[in-house]
């Protein structure tokens, strides 16, 4: 009889589809989030008008886009 | 470029500003307070580092996961990283009070799903007390600054700022000239 670890669960396919799902979730809240930030950021520039706020607005929005292309990335390379 | 403490700023204005209303003071939390979310990101970033050596040395035999999702494991750690300091960065930086020779406006930026805004004219202050507690207010000259209105107006809290007393005489000046001025 093969002696099987509890470890063993890692590398089965179901582990491996939970956990595709729960990282898959988790990127996509994250884009929505920083989409809800790009939102708030730039209602908070146009309250508080500096230099800085426009720097804030575009890192904002690099964020974002970083975020939605991660989904989309992850997406493809954990299939 | 991130200052908490400006008198007279040059390049910055907001949100209804009058023409000739000109700001004194602009006063954000001391940047020691962005401690508070530094050292857990510091900390975040650094457990993909650690986490294996701690497995080695408690003796785990723990199979390693395939690559592809070590490396999205690891990307969302660092995800964790930059939205814990992207955060605490705009909620440190949108948290201002500014003092201008009309009024007292104190934004808050709460959390990202609220920003709120109150704002005291100046011939309404009635008290400011200026406090300065903890080793860190000793070490750093940082406090709390409360100021209270007539009647049942608006009071603003300004939490852990630099220099509570010169804000607190910057204040009750500006509010002075403001009683004056018919």
């Amino acid at each position: 009889m093969v002696a099987v670890s509890p470890f063993d669960v890692l590398n089965s396919l179901f582990f491996t589809d939970i956990l595709r799902v729960i990282i898959l979730g988790f990127l996509g809240f994250y884009a929505i989030f920083t989409i809800i930030i790009v939102r708030q950021v730039d209602l908070m520039s146009r309250i508080l008008i500096t230099p800085v706020s426009p720097i804030v607005r575009a890192f904002s929005i690099f964020h974002a886009g970083v975020a939605i292309g991660l989904v989309v990335l992850m997406y493809g390379f954990l299939r | 470029m991130f200052p908490a403490f400006v008198k007279h700023p040059q390049n910055f204005k907001f949100q209804g500003q009058d023409a000739d209303e000109e700001i004194v003071l602009v006063i954000r939390a001391h940047p020691i307070t962005n401690l508070a979310w530094i050292i857990p990101a510091v900390f975040i970033f650094l457990i993909p580092f650690f986490v294996p050596n701690f497995i080695q040395f408690i003796n785990l035999d723990f199979p390693p996961l395939s690559p592809n999702f070590s490396l999205a494991l690891l990307i969302i750690n660092f995800l964790l990283v930059l939205v814990i300091t992207f955060e605490g960065f705009l909620n440190w930086y949108f948290n201002v009070n500014i003092l201008t020779n009309e009024r007292l406006i104190d934004v808050d930026f709460s959390n990202i799903l609220l920003n709120n805004q109150d704002i005291a004219m100046l011939s309404d202050i009635q008290e400011v007390s200026p406090s300065r507690a903890g080793l860190l207010g000793l070490i750093f000259d940082l406090g709390d600054v409360v100021v209270q209105t007539a009647g049942a107006r608006v009071g603003i809290d300004m939490i852990k700022v630099p220099r509570p007393y010169e804000v607190a005489d910057m204040i009750l000046e500006q509010a002075e000239k403001a009683k004056e001025t018919p």
